[in-house]
């Protein structure tokens, strides 16, 4: 048993060396979107940049010359970014909050798994195939009433709407699902009916976990490229009323991204800083809130949130510690009167009764969504998958009429397999440090913490922007799958980590206890109790994280190639995944039929990896449970 | 360093002038205490007396808690508990049993093979040995030896236990501590482990955390009672209960603490 103890060393060396890492690749993407966007807006002017409503960059303008020719302000799209939020918001989060009340309150519970699991496959669509469905469905829908094509704020904000829904959903659900059912019974008990107990007390109570639901679906909108620019039009104006073209953050990197000259590609990183900032904005936002919401089952995010709450309370103490001025009780009283006024108003009119409708409309509304999605694309798209199985298996030619989308299948395999294989030992090492290694309250691992939350709210095209610049220029000097590979690998770290940790941290204390009073050491209580107990949660994770990288497109296009083409030979060729291909093929509006089919394939594998996730863990946690 | 690692562990522990403090509060206050070889020694008090803390400072398992920090010396034999041991070493020759019952989730042959494997032992032959000397020395052999390779939380809370325990024995360790063992179980299962105690304590130290009175009174030969970190009394089981010499001894058994 000597090597007992150099094994307890050599793990404690592996452990702290993957969350080193992993903190290096944070620091990074930080560092490295400071270093090359910084520059840029010191040329361009801050002031100039962000509010300046004219963007006509010059592709020959670079940091030598005097005066720059081009025009870089971002202004229209930060506005159109604003809006398209908002608009998915009024959509997704009204829809999602009545979906969610629908789902805890007045579903029949037979009825609540399928609806529950259908919207949780909702989030595992790719936004590339939301993006598609917008110009296949949407937009020809919308050309009805639009004086355009139909593309513009309305159609993004329904397209946004429905893939923030889930998020709000399922957290939604959570909080309202937290609230003790006593306050239910208690209202109960004072006479009131079914929904003005849930509408007058449930909601209330749960509150706070509705708003941070709202918020992250917020995160959501504001990172979403691809989808966006399919149906948004992307012209550099502002959104001129439900239609006409705009543009948004995100769009504005993709579009411009591959071709963009020096001071250009400075400005989009440094757009991808405002985008960043956004994030973080948001990021805050949720914390704090949910750290109030702790109470009511929601988790709370770490030590930004406590930074927040320190000021609020702060404030807070402050106030109570002022008396109230005559004036001030005044308003007070009034505001009193007034709500006083609504009730009275709010009882008469039953608007229970009305929420209870919206409640039961809403989860209709959502589930039928889906189905319309999925529906409509497999009715389109599978037939053609049977009668042109040279689509799937064939072999490549060039300047063909018959493309083959092997290669790109090809092509999401090798991505798939390199990530995970980068991404799942780091990730998992990190979280074994972070929950089993360092001490609870170092400042050091609160940071970390803090910042793998932070990157796991960073829009997938920051990545995209950051393989571009950096695994691009180093590896080859063009795309290459290792690059889009590396890419994809960071962006998958923090979200292994984070449910990694979560499913470590629900392994009970009193297991790891039973192994060391039994003289185990650390490193196999680790490995033989630990693990094990967190495997379901673990595998889940992982398995997702497939599903992510074969639905993600945004990270790819500059990093691994957006062109359909021959066979790979190796991890230094250059092609398109999936998803990729699909936003060709839709985009370049010649091959519908093989987008749709496309589209089928994407989907089957997607949704297949997400219920194989939700099998395998029931699965293992059945048999954990010894049923 | 061999030899160090594997040396002779005793069967009696010796503490002298022990203090223990979680961060700034001192949960243990210079506690004496000579624990004799192969009795049952019980600990009563209060909830928070320490009595508990107490008892895992034998293993050193309150190494795990944060901001703990311990004086004072405990020896089992001549061996000093916060010397330069080997830590696994001294917790396989001072196993524990927990409050609530914590089988692994895994059958439960590989739970009672976990302590034996730990220690490099792999030949299937000894395992089945070791399991079934384990399940019989806990009197469990008959109720589960057709259920060896099914999930160790498929038990009844009683069954758990009893296995912890047999998990315990399996290392064979020279001390075993118990902390709280019965406190999650119904009656009956409380007399089968307070049966299994008296049978054990022919081969090993026994040392005992309980709530319950009339437990230690049954199966214990000597008691110590603990208040607010202090060890106030300490002596043979049936003096501490039948004639106490400090008078707070006397109002805790008598019903009037806690």
């Amino acid at each position: 048993m000597i090597s007992s103890k150099v094994k307890e060393r050599a793990g404690c060396v592996i452990f702290t060396v993957a969350a080193v890492i992993c903190v290096i690749a944070v620091i990074a993407i930080f560092v490295f979107m400071l270093i090359r966007g910084i520059p840029a807006l010191g040329k361009i002017g801050f002031f100039d940049f962000l509010f300046g409503d004219k963007w006509s960059p010059d592709r020959l303008d670079t940091f030598e010359t005097e005066t720059l020719s081009g025009s870089y302000g971002i202004f229209k799209m930060i506005v159109g970014t604003l809006l398209a939020t908002v608009g998915a918001l009024a959509i997704g989060g009204t829809l999602g909050f009545f979906t969610a009340v629908f789902l805890a309150f007045y579903c029949p519970k037979k009825l609540k798994k399928v609806f529950s699991s259908m919207i949780n496959l909702l989030a595992g669509i790719p936004s590339v195939v939301y993006g598609f469905f917008g110009i296949v469905f949407l937009l020809p829908l919308l050309a009805n009433f639009a004086p355009n094509n139909g593309s513009g704020l309305l159609a993004t904000s329904i397209i946004l709407g429905i893939m923030i829904l889930p998020t709000v959903v399922s957290l939604s659900k959570t909080s309202l699902e937290a609230v003790p059912r006593t306050y239910y019974e208690g209202a109960l008990a004072l006479g009131a009916s079914h929904s003005r107990a849930v509408f007058g007390t449930m909601v209330k109570a749960s509150r706070s976990g509705i708003f941070a639901s709202l918020v992250l679906g917020i995160g959501r909108a504001l990172g979403e490229t691809m989808a966006v620019v399919m149906v948004a039009g992307n012209s550099v104006a502002y959104p001129d009323g439900l239609f006409g073209s705009f543009r948004v953050l995100t769009a504005n990197i993709v579009m411009e991204m591959g071709y963009a000259g020096e001071v250009q590609q400075g400005a989009l990183v440094a757009t991808g800083v405002v985008l960043l900032f956004f994030v973080l904005i948001v990021n805050l936002i949720f914390g704090a809130i949910s750290k109030r919401a702790i109470a009511c089952g929601v988790n709370g995010k770490g030590f930004i949130s406590k930074a927040f709450n320190k000021i609020f309370k702060r404030k807070e103490d402050r106030k109570e510690n002022k008396q109230p001025g005559a004036f001030k009780s005044k308003l007070i009283k009034i505001k009193n009167k007034i709500g006083e006024v609504k009730d009275g108003v709010k009882y008469k009119i039953n608007s229970s009764k009305i929420g209870a409708g919206f409640a039961i409309g809403s989860g209709i509304l959502s589930a039928s969504a889906l189905l319309l999605v999925i529906g409509f694309i497999f009715v389109q798209g599978a037939p053609y998958l049977f009668t042109h199985p040279n689509l799937l298996f064939g072999e490549y030619q060039f300047n063909s009429e018959e493309i083959t989308i092997l290669p790109s299948i090809i092509t999401t395999l090798m991505t798939v397999l390199l990530s995970l294989v980068i991404a799942v030992p780091i990730g998992i090492c990190t979280a074994i440090f972070l929950n089993e290694y360092a001490q609870k309250n170092n400042i050091f691992v609160r940071l970390i913490r803090g910042a793998i939350d932070v990157l796991s709210g960073v829009p997938s095209i920051v990545y995209g922007l950051f393989g571009m610049l950096t695994f691009v220029v180093i590896i080859k000097g063009t795309s290459t799958i290792l690059a889009g590979s590396l890419t994809v690998s960071i962006m998958l770290l923090p979200t292994i980590v984070r449910s990694t940790e979560e499913s470590l941290k629900s392994v009970m204390d009193s297991l790891r206890e039973g192994s060391l009073a039994l003289g185990a050491g650390k490193m196999r209580t680790i490995f033989k109790v630990v693990l094990p107990s967190a495997l379901p949660g673990i595998l889940s994770a992982i398995i997702l994280s497939m599903g992510r990288v074969i639905s993600e497109s945004a990270p790819f296009i500059y990093t691994m190639g957006s062109v359909i083409s021959a066979m790979p030979s190796g991890y230094l060729d250059s092609n398109a995944t999936l998803a990729v291909a699909l936003y060709r093929l839709a985009g370049e509006g010649w091959y519908v039929n093989e987008a749709y089919a496309t589209a089928v394939v994407l989907i089957v594998l997607v949704l297949g990896l997400n219920l194989l996730a939700e099998f395998i863990a029931g699965r293992l946690n059945k048999r954990l449970k010894g049923v | 360093m061999k030899n160090k690692l594997n040396q002779e562990y005793k069967q009696n522990i010796s503490v002298k002038d022990a203090n223990l403090w979680y961060g700034d509060f001192q949960a243990l206050k210079g506690v004496c205490m000579e624990v004799p070889e192969k009795q049952v020694t019980a600990f009563i008090g209060p909830s928070g007396c320490g009595k508990s803390t107490f008892l895992k400072c034998f293993n050193r398992m309150n190494d795990l808690v944060p901001g703990c920090r311990i004086e004072g010396d405990f020896k089992i034999g001549d061996i000093d508990v916060y010397g330069k041991i080997d830590v696994n070493e001294l917790r396989k020759n001072v196993g524990m049993v927990f409050q609530k019952p914590n089988p692994f989730p895994m059958s439960v042959y590989d739970n009672i093979a976990y302590g034996p494997r730990t220690f490099g032992i792999t030949k299937r032959a000894l395992l089945d040995e070791i399991v079934e000397t384990s399940l019989k020395a806990s009197a469990m052999w008959e109720e589960l030896k057709d259920r060896l390779n099914k999930s160790a939380l498929g038990l009844s809370g009683g069954q758990q236990q009893r296995l912890c325990i047999a998990r315990a024995l399996a290392v064979k360790p020279k001390i075993l501590l118990m902390d709280e063992p019965t406190s999650a179980l119904d009656p009956i299962s409380t007399g089968k482990i307070e049966e299994l105690c008296d049978e054990l304590k022919k081969d090993m130290t026994i040392v005992i955390v309980t709530h319950n009175m009339q437990q230690a009174t049954r199966i214990s030969d000597k008691t110590g009672f603990f208040l607010l970190g202090e060890l106030i009394e300490f002596g043979n089981t049936d003096d501490i209960f039948y004639d106490p010499k400090d008078e707070r001894t006397e109002r805790y058994i008598t019903g009037r603490f806690g």
